[in-house]
């Protein structure tokens, strides 16, 4: 297990980090979301030993992450850091050793990932003449190739096109596959629904929601009533009681209903309204929920 | 699975990280075209000194005299008296006047003496007779004449006062040429440590501005990085310069250029001591002063007061060569970051005690110890912040990783 365990950091007055925690279980991945800004980048780099949290720790198999366990981890940082004139297989070859792998055990796992990743013909070439997508195979190259117990990838998949992103998920499955604990954060969370387990949404510091997608689900479901009526008048839905509307475009209504409300009054206040093409429940997607709990924090600050 | 994953992995100790990093360093700049130019330029430099030293040294002290008579008696006196004026007699066996004509006007020699040992000797020469040349005929042929005339008066022993000579700089005209060897050996220093600051400045930003230090710091500790960098370097500026050395002195002495070889390989050996010491300092203050920036552009800002430091002390050192003994070149030969470049040339004039340069080394290697420290912690609590340029004081004051 990789947990997160109550990390806390500030930067001056700034309060950037308060109480995150979260626990990825070996062979699943974890999606990290949060708006910019949320904090991801600084809970990862704690986790990495770059920085250093005011409190709270980051444990892997209940010890917590020191300068040796995390040789086991691959890191992908959100800054990508490659040496520019380094050619492709020396590079990730130096990594592999860096991180304990003696000399031609380095040569052939280098040699193994840049195979498996596409970037073969390119081993002799430096780095900077590559294009930025293949600089991030590369640098996925660098992260895997030491045969990592755990992953942490900072927006890994940011800057690819979708063939690199397919081409990254893949790898990224077959280390779960493998047990591996995978963790990594992206914008992207149409992705982040498709490929994770579990997901944690970070906003200001403060984890706002964790668990599957489907628990996240669960948690807005009931809510969300979707009602299409190509013939209402816009605003049909407002005053009805115990109805928030969300979103209403040409009669195509999103509401949100108080707990008790009966969906069956808000039906027949639609058709009241004239033709009804659609009544269903709303399964949120990942956005919404999203939207949903980021948007929530500042009105409870505010209360 | 896991088990199978940690198998491979051998945790390496602080040596093999600093090794692993000094290996990448020199493999990366053994293959570097600025790397290459410079270290011929250097050579070359060594080297048309050399050419230079030859033509001059053989235009001078070489003298050939002919002797048409007596050889076998002129000949001992001659290279004697030469020898007292500085220059190498050669004494070749000339038949008579007609063939000491034939040879002065041809070139073959400097200079004919005729009839050396008789009562009007002639020195024949082409134009004029150089100063030495005509000196030691003249005295050749008065010693000659004196010891004759002597022997006639049945005096045969004679009981002249043998001078004693009591020198009181006896090394001053090995001084003179040491320190000649030690200019030489200080502008090969300086350039090295110009050149080895520049690629440990260079190399710490390049980490930065590319953001791979994040990816190194993830496997090492700051000092690990640095120490890595700053050996790795080291190791090829002490080849080039012990490289530079061998051709120097093995040129030096298989064209005879100096006359005490075993005073030149002494000078020679404290220019790359000192250079091991005065690269430990400087490198150390540049690679602290790269870290507080984050792109290339940026880094002139803060290696330039330090590059000025270094030519100041190579200005002071070249001045010393004149006046060693000098106020100036003898309190900068303490001062650490001067005293790399100063003292050499003092040692290599010959007017240091032993307890100088040991106080100056003592001093410096306090200066080492104390960059060290300070510019380790100045490199740690900067490399991670990449935003412009990071101020000496936060970087200090920042926590350590």
């Amino acid at each position: 297990m990789l947990e997160f365990d109550g990390l806390h950091k500030s930067f001056g007055g700034n309060h950037v980090l308060d109480g995150v925690g979260f626990a990825v279980a070996p062979g699943t991945m974890f999606g990290f979301c949060g708006s910019n800004g949320a904090g991801k980048t600084t809970t990862m780099r704690i986790a990495m030993g770059l920085l250093r949290a005011d409190a709270g720790t980051v444990r892997w198999q209940g010890r917590p992450l020191d300068q040796e366990s995390r040789r086991r981890i691959g890191y992908m940082p959100e800054e990508r850091g490659l040496y520019p004139k380094m050619k492709v297989g020396e590079q990730v070859t130096y990594f592999a050793r860096l991180h304990g792998m003696g000399a031609a055990a380095a040569a052939r796992a280098a040699e193994e990932w840049t195979t498996r990743l596409g970037l073969g013909e390119r081993r002799g070439d430096a780095v900077e003449k590559l294009s930025l997508g293949n600089q991030q195979r590369v640098q996925l190259a660098a992260a895997l190739v030491s045969r990592p117990e755990v992953l942490i990838l900072d927006e890994p998949f940011s800057g690819l096109d979708p063939v690199g992103v397919d081409a990254l998920a893949e790898a990224l499955l077959e280390q779960v596959h493998q047990g591996v604990p995978v963790v990594f954060s992206s914008h992207q969370l149409d992705l982040v629904e498709r490929l994770c387990h579990s997901v944690g949404i970070l906003a200001r510091g403060h984890m706002v929601a964790t668990g599957t997608v489907e628990e996240l689900r669960q948690r807005e479901d009931g809510r969300l009533l979707r009602i299409v009526v190509p013939d209402a008048p816009h605003g049909w839905a407002v005053g009805l009681p115990g109805v928030r509307v969300v979103s209403e475009q040409a009669g195509d209504t999103l509401v949100e209903l108080a707990t008790g409300t009966d969906d069956q009054e808000v039906l027949a206040a639609a058709l009241r309204t004239g033709r009804v093409t659609h009544f269903a429940w709303r399964q949120p997607t990942l956005v919404e929920l999203f939207r949903e709990v980021v948007a929530a924090r500042p009105q409870e600050v505010a209360a | 699975m896991t088990v199978a994953r940690t198998s491979e992995l051998r945790p390496p100790g602080s040596a093999a990280l600093v090794r692993l990093v000094a290996a990448r360093e020199i493999s990366t700049r053994i293959r570097d075209k600025t790397f290459l130019f410079s270290s011929a330029a250097i050579l070359l430099l060594v080297l048309g000194a050399m050419v230079f030293q030859i033509l001059v040294a053989s235009g001078a002290s070489k003298v050939t005299v002919g002797v048409v008579g007596d050889r076998a008696a002129l000949q001992p006196a001659l290279q004697a008296q030469g020898k007292a004026y500085g220059v190498d007699v050669t004494v070749v066996g000339v038949a008579d006047e007609a063939a000491a004509r034939a040879a002065v006007s041809a070139g073959n020699v400097d200079g004919v003496l005729l009839d050396g040992t008789g009562p009007a000797p002639r020195l024949l020469v082409e134009r004029s007779a150089s100063g030495p040349l005509s000196s030691a005929v003249q005295n050749t042929v008065s010693q000659l004449a004196l010891g004759r005339q002597l022997s006639a008066a049945g005096i045969t022993h004679l009981d002249v006062p043998h001078v004693g000579v009591t020198a009181l700089d006896p090394q001053a005209d090995q001084a003179g040429e040491r320190t000649a060897i030690a200019i030489v050996g200080i502008v090969v220093l300086y350039t090295l440590l110009i050149l080895m600051g520049q690629f440990v400045a260079q190399g710490v930003v390049e980490e930065k501005s590319t953001r791979v230090v994040e990816l190194l710091l993830a496997t090492m500790r700051p000092w690990q990085l640095l120490a890595g960098k700053i050996v790795g370097l080291g190791l090829l500026g002490l080849a080039q310069i012990v490289a530079i050395s061998v051709v120097g002195v093995a040129g030096a002495i298989g064209f005879d250029l100096v006359s005490l070889p075993g005073q030149l390989i002494g000078t020679v050996l404290s220019v790359v001591a000192w250079f091991v010491l005065g690269y430990a300092f400087y490198a150390s203050v540049f690679a602290a002063g790269a870290s507080l920036v984050s792109r290339q552009e940026d880094l002139a800002g803060v290696i330039t007061p330090l590059t000025i430091l270094l030519v100041v002390g190579f200005f002071i050192a070249i001045q010393a060569a004149n006046d060693p003994a000098g106020t100036l070149a003898v309190v900068t030969s303490y001062i650490p970051g001067l005293s790399p470049l100063v003292m050499p040339v003092r040692m290599a004039a010959g007017d240091v005690a032993w307890w100088q340069a040991l106080l100056a080394v003592v001093l410096q290697l306090v200066a080492i110890a104390f960059v060290v420290r300070l510019g380790g912690r100045v490199y740690a609590g900067a490399l991670l912040r990449t935003g412009g340029r990071t101020k000496l004081r936060e970087a200090l004051r920042a926590e350590r990783i």
